[in-house]
């Protein structure tokens, strides 16, 4: 028995998702590959987060949150790679710090050793990797209160006393920012039991799905400053004067949009001639 | 990273990717590793990360035997499998209810009580005697999409339905904003695999 021909618009409809599938390759691969320099200027929010970790006083120790993993890295990634590159440069200590994604701190840490070796910093002494630590919001208020007795060792297996990064820092009067770099609703933490309760710096890196929801923090003034996504990411390498990964993305990203956009316009044509056809 | 783990991730993101064409054993094959990687991850980070150095070190190594109440306290959720112990397992089920019933609560307080206090914004600026056109728009936008919300009449009187009907219009173009913003986070997601593609497994100079 012959199996039974798929309808004709069904055979249509999946040449069009292909054509699609298609065009969009080529515009990712052709822009990734050709380059052309993008330079975003810096949005208010963007810049904002940067005047803000300029702002820290030096002795004060940074904490990057890392809440995303590899499913979110194309995002996070080139934010985290930014912000670490400019508290390389300001000369901040900042400590790694997992607790919603496991493999956050190891996948951070692999870009900050890059960074590292380009600023001659070292482990121990100008950052470290806590880790991943359990107990969500419990251990969230914990950790404002007693820094050394929640983080006893680093993510090696350290003794966090014996790491002079870690020299005098005992609480949340010790630390400049919290900034949370993430694929997922994890900001709400920081501001109910650091920001709320004792007036911490948060900067915020959500991937750009998440960035609507967070300008009502912005608003209220309980973040400091904001990337928004991919593009946030860019914005930032712009301020800080280099041309990284997010940078050579946004070109792709934009050509990508404006395929989008072309692709729905065409689409609402089709959809409304058809219409008046049928009508 | 040395090269075979690149050409591994290289093969497994095509295999994904070839769902775009169809349904296939190609993709479901990766699919499935993708999973069970992710399991078994799970299982080994829960041991050597949470267990061991947190549980098992401080109370078998470091004389804190205490910690052997977590366990017992720990078990009391199974006993909901025993008709005649299930009373023991409601008491730390309520107990965490109740912690996490608080730290809502504390929290709702000092994360939402500033939005409320931030959506007052002056219309007229008292210093710049003119029309301030965000704050404008954002009071408008307040008091429509709130009216849109707003049950506990019927919506009969002219001067409701048309600020629940701009409500609503408000609502949609909020709606595509979220929209486009996944979009954009989709597509830099799907960017960083061709990135990967090209620059690590390819090796073309970036």
């Amino acid at each position: 028995m012959t199996p039974e021909a798929p309808p004709a618009q069904d055979t249509r409809d999946a040449r069009a998702r292909y054509t699609i599938f298609a065009v969009l390759w080529v515009t990712v691969l052709a822009t990734l590959l050709w380059r052309p320099a993008t330079t975003l200027a810096p949005s208010p929010p963007t810049r904002s987060l940067y005047d803000a970790i300029e702002a820290i006083p030096r002795e004060k120790l940074v904490i990057i949150s890392a809440s995303w993993d590899v499913g979110t890295r194309g995002e996070n990634g080139p934010q985290t790679a930014a912000i670490i590159e400019h508290l390389f440069r300001t000369g901040h200590k900042f400590a790694i710090f997992g607790w919603v994604a496991p493999p956050g701190p190891l996948l951070v840490e692999m870009i900050a050793r890059d960074l590292a070796r380009k600023y001659h910093k070292r482990y121990g002494v100008d950052w470290v990797n806590w880790g991943f630590k359990t107990g969500t919001d419990a251990m969230i208020m914990g950790l404002a209160k007693n820094i050394p007795a929640i983080i006893r060792q680093d993510m090696h297996g350290t003794p966090i006393t014996k790491l002079p990064a870690m020299k005098g820092v005992k609480d949340h009067r010790d630390v400049g920012m919290v900034i949370e770099i993430t694929g997922s609703g994890t900001l709400l933490s920081w501001i109910q039991f650091w920001q709320g309760v004792y007036g911490t710096n948060i900067g915020y890196c959500p991937t750009g799905v998440m960035v609507p929801d967070a300008f009502p923090f912005l608003d209220a003034k309980q973040i400091r400053g904001l990337l928004k996504g991919l593009a946030g990411a860019a914005e930032y390498e712009n301020l800080l004067r280099t041309h990284g990964d997010a940078s050579v993305r946004m070109t792709a990203q934009s050509a990508s949009h404006l395929v989008i956009i072309l692709l729905i316009i065409l689409g609402n044509i089709a959809f409304f001639r058809r219409g008046k056809r049928q009508a | 990273m040395p090269y075979y783990i690149i050409v591994i991730g290289a093969v497994a993101t095509l295999g994904i990717y070839s769902i775009l064409y169809r349904e296939n054993a190609v993709f479901r094959l990766f699919e499935h590793i993708f999973i069970g990687l992710g399991a078994g991850y799970g299982f080994y980070f829960t041991i050597t990360s949470v267990l061991d150095p947190q549980w098992w070190t401080p109370m078998v190594k470091e004389g804190k035997w205490y910690w052997v109440v977590a366990m017992l306290v720990g078990a009391m959720f199974y006993l909901i499998y025993n008709r005649r112990l299930v009373w023991m397992s409601r008491l730390v089920m309520v107990a965490l209810m109740g912690l996490f019933a608080g730290l809502t609560f504390k929290g709702f307080i000092t994360a939402y009580v500033p939005w409320i206090l931030a959506s007052f914004k002056p219309i007229v600026l008292a210093r710049k005697p003119y029309i301030h056109i965000t704050n404008l728009l954002s009071f408008v936008t307040l008091i429509s999409v709130m009216s849109y919300f707003f049950f506990s009449v019927e919506q009969r009187a002219r001067v409701l339905r048309g600020s629940a009907q701009l409500g609503r219009w408000m609502a949609m173009v909020a709606f595509g904003a979220i929209f486009g913003s996944a979009v954009m986070g989709r597509m830099s997601l799907f960017i960083d695999r061709v990135a990967f593609l090209l620059f690590d497994f390819l090796r073309l100079a970036k």
